[in-house]
């Protein structure tokens, strides 16, 4: 009772404050502030604030109950019952009732809520999105430098990081393994840097240095290598999305899609600061002056998938990109899965469906584009092409020019010896037009009538003309090209044709119209017909004929039919003429565009045009120069000479060299972005509430340059020193290349439902490093990283670390794990000599087994084995058709491409095991590894066991090993011995000089067992 | 945690303490472990697993013709169409849809030339062209009103096999796999046959997703050796093959005391699988012990017969596609968990009698001996087998280009299409679900992909809402956020 009593007194007092109210403030929005806000708060705001956002939706701030819930608005303005937020208040709603649990609206303020409805629901203004979001999760908190823990003096470590791994430790009472052996380190090193192994001489010299700063000098050499920018390229394409096809059914291929690849590459080698790698490739063709490179960085969201399967809604399809360049650019650059608030508001974190709907608006506003990028060389030959061109087409001009110009007296001796008839053809603008099948018609300056609208199946059309001509002796119809139409027309069939099953003329005196005779035709004649639909055909009186103009490719081009009559047409007081052009083929096979023309000559003595025609109607010196060009156009028809020139110079024209093929895949922004819409359940068909472009507000805000946010000031707020996200997720996921897993385990979501990192701390140090210390600088973090004594531990797993931290969350160790399926490629082919190391360039289709690729639709994938070196290069070059990517790659959990691969599996398959024993390649590989030992290695076999277990392992092998595999070739060439055939089938190719067969088919078992060791395939 | 994840984990710990001592046993891996889903630490993964309740099947055939077989030709009579031939449908029932190729405005209903027969003591109708299947009719469940989403082939495709209609899930052999895990240790749990041409969808159709690639479906060829990479390099013999395994199984053994990393014992199973496989994988594909009688009733060694279609495939399709109905029952027999047979391609737009006289009588008869030689061999009770395809086919005849002409064949058609299942529980000679008197829209007990999902899982013993993965921050599983179970199916 007493809150109704306050409640009569709070409206009183409203009532009594309306007339003392400022200017400006009305009394419903001081209702608003003083009662409505109140009651959402006391009732609302638990699920609908700053903390939580159920459906999308917010009751603490006007803003929020302006952008209403996913589902659309929750009010209408001035009719409360029909207002859900009214509704679910007060039982008027069928299913919902609001608040859930608690206490129910009073009645008193269910009334204030619906006078407010009713009043017009007027909020305060205030700018969209202004309420913040508030989440205690560590993730969304500012990075900030933490304290180092405090460690005895002369505490393990070589640097910072070590101090909070080992502070770690000691709290669960493990101490750091020793560490690795210099051998094992430098192969870490390669592997994790290169993802190739060390050469047997790298080895040597590494062992060799025993000054202070060996280790230091071999981490900056190869960071210094362009195959270090191959190895984190290839991590980055992960992210990416990275493929050379367009995916879906036909699964075209993309040949310059390597452009943005080699671009990864490039920036990485370069060391380019991560806030620019990301600026660049989620809006370099917005900075200003963008440069080429800046646009090829934009290729990023161009691997996206395309369907161009027949039949596709292309909206879809387009929706279906700018989501998935949505979703990617929440996981990859900020750890967030955007992608589940595209159906509803986020069930976990602090992400709406609007918010979601915003970011995506940046994506709905990009187009594709396909940007000439020529390649080194190309630029400069096809500039002197243009230029030899040009210097040709003026030679042909000149020449043409001055023939022209010495005409004179032959085009006036031409004109003379023409005879003219009186009149030419007349086209009169029609009287009427009507179709009996509902088509509409447009009529035109030039008197052609063009038809508009849905094309029916089938139609007849009728015209009407008057003319004054006392005897009409022909009619002319004209089918004419539009833009409008189908392929330009001059049909309306999908492929421009028509087919004019019957032509007819009716004739009455303009004084009597309804006197109408039909007027026989004598003959026609086209200067176009198909084969089988002659003119003819439009005057048999069958409707199963007709005329079309069907050429193929070239149906798009006007035509004339001229129809003589019988006798003479004509009425004293004027003639109407109706024209009946029926068409009943179907299939939109109707004319376009028409016009109608008649004349009193004889059609046949009107040699010429009608522009012509005019033009030698006039006298000379009234005539243009569009009329002299016309008459010389007539004139030249027989004139050899000028005929030849004419015919040169169009051939000059035409041979321009053909511009260049080479593009870059980039995005550019729409100039006329579509209105972005929330999609209801995440179904485009079902729009909701408009979005502008905004980004989650649980993150600092986004500062915009210009009106309306674009995808470079997105980018720029990504990587501004306050996301809270961008830093921590990019520092992260260098440490899980370093050591199999991040601090933060799941790499790929640092929402609300992922657990604490390993290193709170250690991660934020690392994080605020990168930023200020190391400036964005990759490779700089990586060295440090490299440099500390975590990373340079065994990966021994001690019984106490199994024990007490069996997933080695602590780090008392190194972690040992696969290398990827690329890799795997490189390590058999460097170990083998096969390796074709170099950098960059269109990817490459290594020999598959036959049959694979008829897996492909309809066989209509074109793998054509590249030649040569190119079979040999590294695994990350390999042409990725992403309906049946190559085999071997898929076996070792490559990813598919089709989204961003955030973090790869690593699984231990037998069919693993049958492709590194058995795939052409690796078997080649054992070969040439074979040959190469047992020509350029030691004499004794010991040795040479020693030797190439060193090129695979980059260590010698210990004595038990050695026993074992010497124990292996010596058994294998017994064997061997007496089949000296399966010796060879064997050895293959790579049989060496004066070595017998046994022997190398011994070896290439050798090299072939070493490589399906779990240590070769392994970063240990 | 979940009983499933518990037994996981119970199964795991077991495996590492029976083989602290020694190797032996099979391969490794962590399957549901929260903190570090997709990284194996040392379970073998396809070890079986126990169900969440007791199954009805241990094996699936999914027989998924692909291009979409016309229901309204096939499985689900509609006299009404030959009524209505030649004449348009009310804009009210074709406003909404959206076609791959017909043109609205002139499109026209086109009757069906196959006639129907009612098979075995149900009754069930089917066409005349399906006479070995009509055969099993008291064995098989017809449902005539499956709908689905998609109506473009691959996002159909995957629908069908992932669940969504979108790139990068897991098809439900691997799903099955990774729930069940393989009774077989010498051939993979999920295998997938070809027939003809390419379906839309390639290798995306069997493709693990996120699931470790060791739940992705293994592709018997029928061309070369059965697996890829599965022979051993040319003039290796045999001898020489296990004893290079065997320094192989040694050294990894030695580094194994050097490192003590698990999963390296998880190499040393991988490897002994694949040698395993090596014989396996030819023995299953060896036909000769096969009976003639049982030769002669899939059609192996069969020709085309006369019959020429252009999309059918080309010559040695009858013969292949009897052959992988053959192979399909053999690898149930040596506990293969899933098989996928694919035909491609059904996708009639043109010349629709004609291409289905020649799929027809490819399909038929080792369809129909497949049933049989189940059935005979007890086999049917817990192998579930499943007809299907992406979506189906239209009333209206394609008037691809306006022509009303021309109208030969069928579009694509999501809203209400025929499927069958038999065996694995599947509750014979009945028939689910109605559609209007033109095949255009289901009438009664509509069943949407992801219900039959929902339903193929409990078949199996799986809750279909419980069989999740953790991936990119969400749980996902084979039926998204869908899945009604069909009970009609199996009761």
């Amino acid at each position: 009772m007493e809150t109704l009593v306050d409640m009569m007194k709070l409206r009183f007092l409203t009532l009594a404050l309306v007339a003392a109210l400022p200017m400006g403030v009305t009394a419903s929005t001081a209702r608003y502030d003083t009662e409505v806000a109140p009651i959402f708060a006391a009732h609302c705001v638990s699920c609908h604030g700053p903390t939580k956002q159920k459906a999308g939706l917010r009751l603490d701030s006007p803003a929020g109950l302006r952008n209403g819930s996913d589902g659309g608005a929750v009010y209408l303005s001035g009719q409360p019952e029909e207002s859900l937020l009214f509704q679910v208040v007060s039982g008027l709603h069928e299913k919902l009732t609001m608040p859930p649990k608690g206490d129910p609206l009073s009645e008193a303020e269910q009334g204030v809520l619906r006078e407010w409805l009713a009043a017009g629901a007027e909020l305060p203004e205030t700018p969209e999105g202004a309420a913040g979001v508030e989440s205690d999760h560590w993730a969304f908190q500012p990075v900030q430098r933490p304290e180092l823990p405090a460690l005895p003096e002369g505490a393990w470590g070589h640097n910072p990081i070590d101090a909070f791994t080992l502070a770690r430790m000691r709290e669960a009472g493990l101490h750091p393994n020793p560490e690795a052996e210099k051998t094992v380190l430098l192969r870490r090193l390669y592997l994790d840097l290169l993802g190739l192994p060390p050469e047997p001489a790298e080895v040597d010299a590494f062992l060799a240095d025993e000054s202070p700063d060996a280790y230091e000098k071999v981490v900056n050499r190869l960071l210094a290598s362009p195959h270090y920018g191959e190895r984190w390229g290839r991590h980055w394409l992960d992210l990416a999305r990275y493929a050379d096809s367009d995916g879906y059914e036909k699964d075209r291929p993309r040949p310059y899609a390597y452009r943005y690849r080699d671009w990864v590459i490039n920036a990485i080698n370069e060391d380019m600061p991560y806030d620019e790698f990301v600026v660049q490739q989620l809006a370099g063709d917005l900075l200003p002056g963008a440069t080429l490179a800046q646009k090829t960085a934009t290729g990023f969201h161009r691997n996206t998938l395309t369907n161009r399967e027949g039949g596709i809604d292309p909206e879809e399809d387009r929706v279906k990109q700018a989501v998935d360049r949505a979703n990617t650019t929440g996981a990859v650059f900020m750890g967030l899965t955007v992608a589940c608030a595209q159906c509803h508001t986020h069930k976990y974190d602090p992400i709406t469906q609007r918010e979601y709907f915003g970011l995506y608006a940046f994506f709905d506003a990009a187009l594709e584009t396909d940007i000439p990028s020529p390649l080194p060389g190309e630029e400069a030959a096809y500039a002197a092409a243009v230029e030899k061109h040009n210097a040709n087409v003026a030679a042909k001009e000149t020449e043409r020019a001055a023939y022209i110009a010495g005409l004179g007296e032959k085009l006036a001796a031409w004109e003379d010896g023409l005879t003219l008839p009186e009149e030419g053809w007349t086209v009169p603008a029609a009287r009427s037009y009507s179709a009996r099948g509902g088509s509409t018609f447009q009529a035109l300056e030039d008197n052609s009538l063009l038809l508009t609208g849905e094309a029916p199946v089938a139609d007849s059309y009728t015209v009407v003309l008057k003319t004054d001509n006392p005897a009409t002796r022909a009619l002319r119809l004209e089918v004419l090209t539009h833009p409008d139409l189908p392929q330009k027309g001059p049909g309306r069939s999908p492929n421009a044709n028509f087919v004019l099953s019957e032509f007819r003329v009716f004739a009455a005196p303009a004084d009597a119209p309804h006197d109408v005779t039909p007027v026989p035709i004598a003959s026609a004649t086209a200067t176009y017909a198909q084969k089988d639909y002659p003119i003819e055909n439009a005057l048999d009186g069958d409707k199963g004929s007709g005329w079309a103009v069907g050429d193929g490719s070239k149906t798009s081009k006007n035509s004339t039919a001229e129809f003589l009559l019988a006798e003479p047409v004509g009425y004293a007081s004027g003639t109407l003429f109706t024209i009946e052009l029926a068409h009943h083929y179907g299939g939109f096979h109707t004319i376009g565009r028409f016009r109608l023309g008649l004349t009193g000559a004889d059609p046949a003595s009107i040699p010429f045009s009608d522009d012509v025609f005019a033009a030698l109607k006039k006298a000379p010196d009234e005539r243009s120069d569009a009329d002299r060009a016309a008459l010389l156009a007539a004139y030249g028809k027989d004139d050899e000479t000028y005929r030849q020139l004419t015919a040169a110079l169009a051939k000059a024209k035409d041979s321009a060299p053909a511009p260049i093929a080479s593009v870059t895949m980039a995005l550019a922004n729409n100039p006329q972005p579509p209105v972005t819409r929330i999609h209801n359940r995440g179904d485009f068909l079902q729009p909701g509430a408009e979005v502008q472009p905004h980004t989650p507000a649980v993150l600092p805000p986004l500062k915009v340059r210009g009106d309306r946010p674009d995808r470079l000031d997105l980018a720029q707020w990504i990587v501004a020193r306050e996301n809270p996200l961008t830093a921590r997720v990019a520092v992260n996921r260098v440490w899980e290349h370093l050591f199999g897993d991040g601090l933060a385990r799941t790499s790929e979501d640092f929402g609300t439902r992922t657990e604490v990192p390993t290193h709170p701390q250690l991660l934020d140090w690392l994080a605020v490093s990168f930023m200020e210390d190391h400036h964005w600088r990759t490779k700089s973090l990586i060295k440090t990283i490299l440099m500390s004594a975590t990373y340079r531990q065994s990966s021994y797993l001690r019984d106490d670390i199994q024990q007490k931290d069996p997933t080695n969350r602590l780090l008392a160790r190194q972690n040992r794990f696969r290398v990827e399926a690329e890799i795997t490629r490189d390590l058999f082919l460097a170990a083998s000599g096969l390796l074709t190391d170099s950098v960059g360039g269109p990817s490459v289709r290594p020999p598959v087994p036959e049959g694979v690729m008829n897996l492909g639709y309809a066989n209509s994938i074109k793998w054509e084995e590249s030649e040569g070196d190119d079979r040999y290069r590294r695994g990350l070059y390999i042409f990725f058709q992403r309906t049946v990517a190559y085999p071997m790659l898929m076996t070792f959990d490559c990813p598919d491409s089709n989204v961003s691969t955030l973090a790869r599996n690593r699984s231990n398959t037998p069919l693993q095991s049958l492709t590194l024993l058995n795939d052409p390649v690796f078997v080649e590989a054992a070969q040439a590894l074979a040959q190469r030992l047992l020509t350029t290695g030691p004499d004794t076999l010991e040795a040479r066991v020693a030797t190439a277990f060193k090129w695979c392992m980059g260590r010698e092998p210990k004595a038990k090993e050695l026993e074992m595999l010497v124990g292996l070739v010596q058994s294998q060439e017994a064997t061997f011995a007496p089949l000296p055939e399966e010796a060879k089938t064997l050895v293959g190719p790579y049989l060496p000089e004066s070595v017998s067969p046994a022997t190398a088919a011994a070896h290439t078992v050798l090299a072939r067992s070493i490589m399906n060791l779990d240590e070769f395939l392994t970063r240990e | 945690m979940h009983p499933l994840e518990e037994k996981i984990l119970q199964s795991r710990r077991d495996f590492l303490t029976s083989t602290a001592g020694g190797i032996g046993g099979l391969a490794l891996a962590s399957l549901l472990q929260k903190e570090a889903p997709a990284k194996p630490v040392g379970v073998n993964p396809l070890e079986p697993k126990e169900n969440h309740f007791a199954p009805k099947a241990k094996a699936c055939i999914f027989i998924f013709m692909a291009g979409a077989p016309s229901q309204v030709d096939l499985f689900d009579p509609k006299p009404t169409l030959n009524k209505l031939n030649g004449q348009p449908l009310p804009e009210s029932l074709t406003k909404d849809m959206r076609f791959a190729f017909i043109q609205k405005e002139s499109a026209v209903v086109m009757g069906s030339n196959q006639r129907f027969k009612r098979y075995g003591e149900s009754g069930m109708e089917m066409s005349t062209w399906l006479p070995h299947i009509g055969d099993c009719a008291d064995d098989i469940c017809m449902i005539r009103s499956m709908h689905t989403e998609a109506f473009n082939h691959h996002p159909g495709q995957l629908m069908m096999n992932t669940g969504v209609p979108t790139f990068g899930r897991p098809s439900m052999g691997s799903w099955i796999n990774y729930g069940l895990g393989s009774e077989s240790d010498n051939l993979p749990g999920y295998v997938v046959l070809t027939a003809g041409r390419g379906a839309t969808g390639g290798v995306s159709n069997w493709s693990s997703g996120f699931l470790p690639s060791t739940y992705q479906g293994v592709l018997f060829r029928n061309q070369g050796e059965p697996v890829l990479h599965l022979a051993n390099p040319a003039g290796l013999p045999h001898e020489c093959q296990r004893l290079g395994l065997d320094t192989v199984r040694d050294m990894n053994q030695l580094h194994y005391e050097a490192t003590r990393d698990p999963e390296i014992l998880s190499r040393i199973s991988s490897y002994e699988l694949a040698y395993r496989m090596q014989s396996a994988a030819p023995e299953l594909i060896d036909l000769s012990g096969e009976s003639q009688e049982t030769l002669d009733m899939y059609g192996v060694g069969r020709t085309e017969m006369g019959f020429k279609a252009s999309r059918g495939g080309p010559k040695g399709t009858f013969d292949a596609f009897s052959r992988n109905c053959l192979l399909a029952r053999r690898m149930v027999e040596r506990g293969v968990r899933f098989i996928n047979i694919y035909h491609a391609s059904w996708d009639h737009h043109s010349d629709l009698d004609r291409e289905l006289r020649f799929t027809t009588a490819m399909c038929d008869q080792p369809i129909g001996a497949l049933l049989k030689d189940l059935k005979q061999r007890g086999m049917l009770e817990d192998t579930m087998v499943v007809w299907g395809a992406e979506f189906g086919r239209t009333a209206l005849g394609e008037n691809r280009g306006g022509f009303r002409e021309a109208n030969t064949g069928r579009d694509h058609h999501p809203n209400a299409f025929s499927m069958w299942m038999a065996g694995g529980g599947v509750k014979g000679g009945q028939v689910i679900g109605e559609t209007d008197e033109i095949g255009w829209n289901i009438t009664k007990d509509p069943v949407h992909v992801n219900d039959l999902h929902a339903t193929m899982l409990h078949l199996f013993g799986i809750n279909h809402e419980e069989l999740t993965y953790r991936f990119s921050g969400r749980d996902y599983r084979l039926t998204d956020v869908a899945g009604e179970l069909v009970s009609q199916i199996y009761t």
